[in-house]
């Protein structure tokens, strides 16, 4: 897979963890099993930061962009669609074994595509 | 019942990372997202251990890498140092990332909440696969689903 691509899957697993300790029912929820989540939150973020930093600037924009606009920057493909707007997909670059060692984007949405392995 | 996991009850991991690595081991995911997932879980770890009652770990996340809940369950008669604190029960989850929001994560959460709240002793001392997926609330997976 690209590394830029797996920076990007990885980010935005990131974003939505820090979304999830922002939201109140979860927070809740792991208080209750017994967890704490006091300053994991300002971490998360700050961790957040420094791995942006490792992240091609090109990409990181695009991401960012993606992500004020739809909420999500990155999405799978699925039988040959895009997950996030359902468009589908050039079979020519779904068939090709090689389609995550570069970064694709959807056609028609622009979010960032990859096939899960 | 609800649920379905993946079940390893012995576990041979010396530490957290090689525990999380082992129950990855047992999803039929690629090796390419083990990997991604494996961070993201360590990341979790990293900004607050998931150690709840009775010595129970609970690595926990949300990833687009996954389309459904993925849930195994891992016991270790030595322990596992998880790091400070040793623990002998480890529920791992990974919840997908959906359009309609976490709802099924926190579901899930307020499922394991309560099993551990009702049944967190006992889950402490099984000595059985069956009876430990019984007190969580799951059932085990069925090969090749």
């Amino acid at each position: 897979m690209d590394k830029q691509l797996e920076k990007l899957i990885s980010l935005h697993d990131l974003d939505v963890m820090i979304a999830d300790l922002n939201r109140k029912e979860i927070r809740d929820r792991e208080v209750d099993m017994g967890l704490h989540t006091e300053g994991a939150l300002e971490e998360l973020k700050g961790l957040r930061d420094n791995y942006c930093k490792s992240i091609n600037r090109k990409w990181r924009g695009l991401y960012n962009q993606l992500t004020r606009h739809y909420g999500n920057a990155v999405v799978p493909a699925l039988v040959g669609r895009c997950t996030g707007c359902l468009t589908r997909l050039p079979t020519a670059v779904c068939s090709d074994p090689e389609r995550n060692l570069k970064i694709h984007t959807c056609p028609t949405c622009g979010r960032i595509i990859y096939w899960a392995d | 019942m609800k649920y379905t996991a993946v079940c390893e009850f012995e576990l041979l991991s010396k530490s957290r990372e090689d525990a999380i690595a082992e129950l990855l081991a047992l999803f039929s995911i690629g090796e390419k997202s083990r990997e991604l997932l494996a961070m993201a879980l360590d990341i979790r770890e990293q900004v607050g251990a998931t150690v709840v009652h009775k010595d129970i770990a609970l690595p926990h996340c949300r990833s687009i890498l996954i389309d459904k809940l993925t849930i195994a369950v891992g016991r270790s008669a030595a322990g596992i140092p998880w790091p400070e604190k040793k623990v002998y029960t480890v529920v791992l989850f990974i919840s997908p990332v959906k359009h309609n929001g976490p709802e099924e994560h926190i579901e899930f959460l307020g499922h394991i909440a309560s099993c551990i709240r009702d049944s967190g002793d006992k889950i402490a001392k099984v000595s059985h696969k069956d009876e430990l997926l019984n007190l969580l609330g799951l059932q085990l997976e069925e090969q090749g689903e």
